[in-house]
């Protein structure tokens, strides 16, 4: 099985130069690999979502925009996404969490009561457990 | 309709937000409604609205092959509407009103 660290940092085919992921937080942090390799997932995911849903152009004022910076930072991510689609926010929210899970193969089930911060916590453990036991 | 209201349209349900990825990832697709639904793990009955929804927004056709009425993208519409999101969205800042 490929390793979680080289299947985040694989550009996505909608997203072929990988452009719009924010620069890896390696240099002078405290941030773990498989904390990295997370980011790095849910970056790929964020932007697969918002290019395939509201298409590349869009993406891309998005990311002029800051909105990237902050994908991996659930409170801050929600707030911004919320500040720009209001209502759609949870929308983009959950089409970015299936992904995410059909990538880490958790169960999703649409009709569950949607929280971004607990689903990518879920999902973030999901990873961390998957990078131990390589 | 502006480019605020467009956006919100596309992004009113989920079903509307699994329409648009399926249609975006494959926008050759051509199907009937039941088969659009199947596509996307849901019954028809749950997706029938949101079709409606997005034919009335002239971002899906809709056409009689044989005996099936079937759906697809209307590619040019697509653009139009996308870049009125755009221009939308160029005029919103982040955590912020206009």
């Amino acid at each position: 099985m490929m390793s979680m660290a080289t299947r985040a940092r694989e550009p996505s085919s909608t997203n072929p130069g990988g452009n719009f992921w924010p620069a890896q937080k390696s240099s002078g942090n405290s941030n773990s690999a498989p904390e990295e390799a997370f980011s790095s997932l849910l970056t790929g995911i964020v932007c697969d979502a918002l290019s395939n849903a509201l298409g590349r152009y869009v993406l891309d004022i998005l990311a002029s925009k800051g909105l990237l910076d902050d994908s991996d930072n659930p409170k801050e991510f929600d707030r911004e996404l919320q500040s720009l689609f209001g209502n759609g926010a949870s929308v983009l929210e959950r089409i970015v969490v299936k992904d995410l899970y059909r990538k880490l193969s958790i169960p999703y089930d649409s009709d569950a009561r949607f929280d971004y911060e607990k689903s990518l916590a879920t999902a973030k453990e999901v990873c961390f457990v998957e990078s131990r036991l390589k | 309709m502006s480019g605020g209201e467009i956006l919100s349209t596309l992004l009113a349900s989920e079903v509307r937000g699994d329409l648009l990825i399926l249609f975006h990832k494959n926008p050759g697709l051509i199907d009937t409604v039941d088969g659009i639904a199947r596509r996307i793990g849901r019954t028809t009955i749950s997706v029938i609205s949101d079709v409606r929804e997005l034919l009335q927004l002239g971002l899906l056709k809709q056409k009689r092959i044989g005996a099936s009425e079937v759906l697809f993208l209307d590619r040019a519409k697509d653009r139009e509407i996308l870049e009125s999101v755009a221009n939308h969205l160029k005029t919103v800042q982040i955590g912020g009103s206009k």
